[in-house]
């Protein structure tokens, strides 16, 4: 845990890690987009997961308004699926290039509307297959100081049991909060485990 | 006679068994390494043959050296001995040799008053071997983590989201593009997989000494 005294008071951002069992991940992904967009933040979800087409369908299909959503895809181009162009929208080659990740975070954010902003990581599990912990580790950290400094919320979703106990540590030592994701039933589907 | 003699021995005690040489003979024939330390100078009385060969220096070069940083990593003032207190018995130490390489070692220091004065006798075994074997296992164990992570972790993962496409496929949420583009990620997944697979048995079997400290010093608690 940090020492920040108040995470997630008015001002300050936000930074947590929400584990989920792996076939309630998609779940986790929309209550997490939910709760966002019902506090009034716009989200920009970074997915090298699901891709970007896929996406958009699966939040019309729960109700939530597309246009509200930024995504930066790093899994489409990596497929060789065709990239729809969208203002809301920045692809990635593949999940290995964190230099153009991290550029392209950076960028959407500034993008991104005045308000009250919010990054959903999607997520840490399948970054792991195409980078080593280590490197993964030190990208998280990199992207989590950025979001504090940019005063940003970030929810990083990841399979529950999916980290060793250094990673976790390590993770856990960048984020104010580890969620444990229960079900979409349960409100926001978030259990806070610590605090 | 030689009751006479272990008499003798018992009152003047290490000085006569020096005197017959045994304690010089025991001294330089015993296989553990000997520094004989004067506490109050910190400086080199005496070295046995193993010690000489453990630092890599003549016996006649090391007599008279000051101990604190040259062989022994404590700097002065704060000896684990005679400023720290430290009881040192069968303990995991390093040794400075000549190269300036730390060595691992197992080390007892003991008191000796010797004809009114106080030595400290350090003595000590190399443990490199144990040591370098200990590293092994932990970057094994650290090897087979990150295989848990970046192989058994996604293919549950993997597993899950091939089951969720053929559901969606099933109900007609996904067009042909949709299912297509999310099998090739998939399939593409599977392809890095089996590749991190194949990089870290291929490590392993390199012996490389990549994993970070902080990693190795995790593992080795547990």
């Amino acid at each position: 845990m940090t020492d920040n005294p108040n995470p997630g008071g008015a001002d300050d951002p936000l930074l947590c890690l929400m584990l989920s069992l792996p076939e309630r991940i998609q779940q986790m992904n929309i209550s997490a987009l939910r709760s966002m967009l019902q506090k009034d933040c716009v989200p920009l979800v970074v997915t090298v997961n699901q891709p970007y087409r896929v996406l958009m369908k699966k939040y019309a299909k729960e109700g939530l308004d597309p246009k509200k959503i930024y995504v930066i895809d790093a899994v489409t181009q990596y497929s060789g699926g065709t990239c729809d162009l969208g203002e809301n929208v920045r692809y990635v080659t593949n999940p290995a290039n964190l230099t153009d990740l991290g550029i392209a975070i950076t960028e959407m954010l500034k993008h991104m509307p005045d308000q009250r902003r919010c990054i959903i990581f999607d997520s840490v599990s399948m970054l792991l297959i195409h980078i080593p912990s280590v490197t993964a580790s030190k990208f998280l950290h990199f992207v989590m100081n950025k979001l504090r400094l940019s005063n940003v919320d970030g929810i990083f979703l990841c399979v529950e049991k999916g980290l060793d106990p250094m990673v976790l540590s390590q993770l856990s030592s960048f984020v104010d909060r580890i969620v444990e994701f229960d079900s979409p039933e349960q409100g926001a589907g978030l259990t806070a485990i610590t605090s | 006679m030689a009751q006479k003699a272990g008499k003798k021995t018992e009152r003047e005690g290490i000085a006569a068994l020096d005197n017959n040489g045994l304690f010089l003979s025991v001294f330089r024939h015993i296989q553990t390494g000997i520094v004989i330390i004067d506490p109050e100078h910190h400086t080199i009385i005496d070295v046995n043959p193993i010690a000489e060969a453990l630092i890599g220096g003549k016996r006649e070069e090391l007599i008279g050296h000051g101990c604190q940083g040259f062989i022994c990593p404590a700097q002065h003032g704060a000896c684990p001995v005679t400023d720290l207190k430290i009881h040192l018995e069968n303990t995991e130490r390093t040794i400075i040799n000549k190269k300036g390489e730390k060595v691992s070692i197992l080390k007892t220091v003991a008191i000796l008053p010797f004809k009114g004065k106080n030595y400290l006798v350090e003595s000590f075994v190399d443990i490199t071997d144990r040591k370098n074997a200990e590293d092994r296992r932990i970057a094994l164990l650290g090897y087979m983590n990150e295989s848990v992570l970046r192989v058994r972790h996604p293919l549950e993962m993997t597993s899950s989201n091939l089951r969720q496409i053929a559901d969606q496929v099933r109900s007609g949420e996904f067009d042909h593009e949709d299912a297509g583009m999310e099998l090739r990620i998939r399939a593409n997944n599977l392809e890095q997989i089996a590749k991190n697979l194949t990089d870290l048995a291929g490590a392993v079997a390199k012996e490389r000494h990549d994993i970070p400290e902080d990693y190795r010093r995790f593992l080795s608690r547990t």
